[in-house]
């Protein structure tokens, strides 16, 4: 069970997962033996509204970190994400085709988007952050939002 | 002004007895009064169509954007929305609920009719969600949609 840091912004109420390490363009990777599950935080997806369609790399792609992993069509926005790791993509979540919902729903649980083979963990983590440098990078990146 | 606002305005003027003249910000003109029920005239516009016709117009034209991004293939939409007034014992006034009853035909297009019908029903809470004036108001909306998957 992930515990959860939280931060209101405006009338917002934003959680970030403390189990796991995150992009500062909003993706988390959460380590599972040498496999890296990578989903969305909360704030990604109530930044760009109800998800339609995420359209990710078939199973097998071969990722060096920092290459495009899915992109997603919501109501408002179509948006790319990059993978975090590099590695083989071995696994996608499989209720994305009918119920994308599942990101905006639970986007640190059901609504996780791939699982990668992690070919250099050590090196490819050492470029994320951590939840409290996350939910302050996603703090300031929301007041700027919030000014414009 | 912040990129995160915007403004729209309308200008009323009177004319007399009960009658108005509208000029909307995008254009249009009306003469309007209120309802023959609250010493108006019939014919015309008037306030409470306006409140019920701004809900039912901005969700028909959110919900068309939302079955653009669910990739829909809409054959018609038609929605007739009741406004339900209440007179509260101090005799204000309140719209308690906007029900919005929407006919909405699809194309199945190869997919499922359960499929597609998720769908449109996934659009239709994004139409109110994201709808300015449905999100805007203090009326509860309820929403009693009919659907048609077509092959």
């Amino acid at each position: 069970m992930s515990e959860y840091l939280e931060t209101t912004i405006d009338k917002f109420i934003f959680r970030v997962a403390t189990d796991r390490l995150y992009t500062p363009e909003g993706v988390w990777a959460l380590l599972e033996g040498n496999r890296v599950r990578i989903g969305l935080t909360d704030y990604q997806q109530q930044l760009n509204g109800d998800v339609a369609f995420v359209h990710l790399k078939p199973v097998g792609t071969k990722f060096a970190a920092g290459d495009e992993l899915a992109e997603m069509e919501t109501i408002k926005a179509t948006v790319s994400f990059f993978s975090p790791v590099s590695g083989t993509l071995i696994e996608v979540n499989p209720d994305l085709e009918l119920s994308p919902e599942v990101i905006n729903q639970d986007p640190y649980g059901k609504g996780w988007l791939a699982v990668i083979e992690s070919a250099r963990w050590e090196v490819d983590r050492a470029k994320l952050i951590d939840a409290k440098a996350y939910l302050e990078w996603m703090r300031s990146q929301a007041e700027q939002e919030l000014k414009k | 002004m912040s990129s995160r606002t915007a403004t729209y305005h309308t200008t009323v003027e009177w004319k007399g007895e009960h009658w108005g003249h509208l000029v909307m910000g995008n254009g249009p003109e009306y003469e309007f009064s209120a309802p023959p029920d609250a010493h108006g005239h019939a014919g015309v516009f008037t306030p409470e169509d306006a409140y019920v016709a701004a809900a039912n117009t901005c969700v028909m034209m959110m919900f068309i954007w939302a079955a653009e991004r669910f990739k829909l293939k809409l054959l018609s939409y038609e929605c007739r929305t009741e406004g339900t007034k209440l007179i509260e014992l101090d005799r204000t006034e309140i719209f308690t609920q906007l029900c919005f009853m929407p006919k909405i035909r699809v194309a199945a297009n190869g997919e499922s009719a359960e499929v597609v019908e998720a769908r449109v029903r996934r659009a239709l809470q994004a139409a109110q969600k994201y709808s300015l004036v449905a999100n805007s108001v203090k009326s509860e909306i309820v929403v009693k949609p009919e659907i048609l998957i077509e092959e």
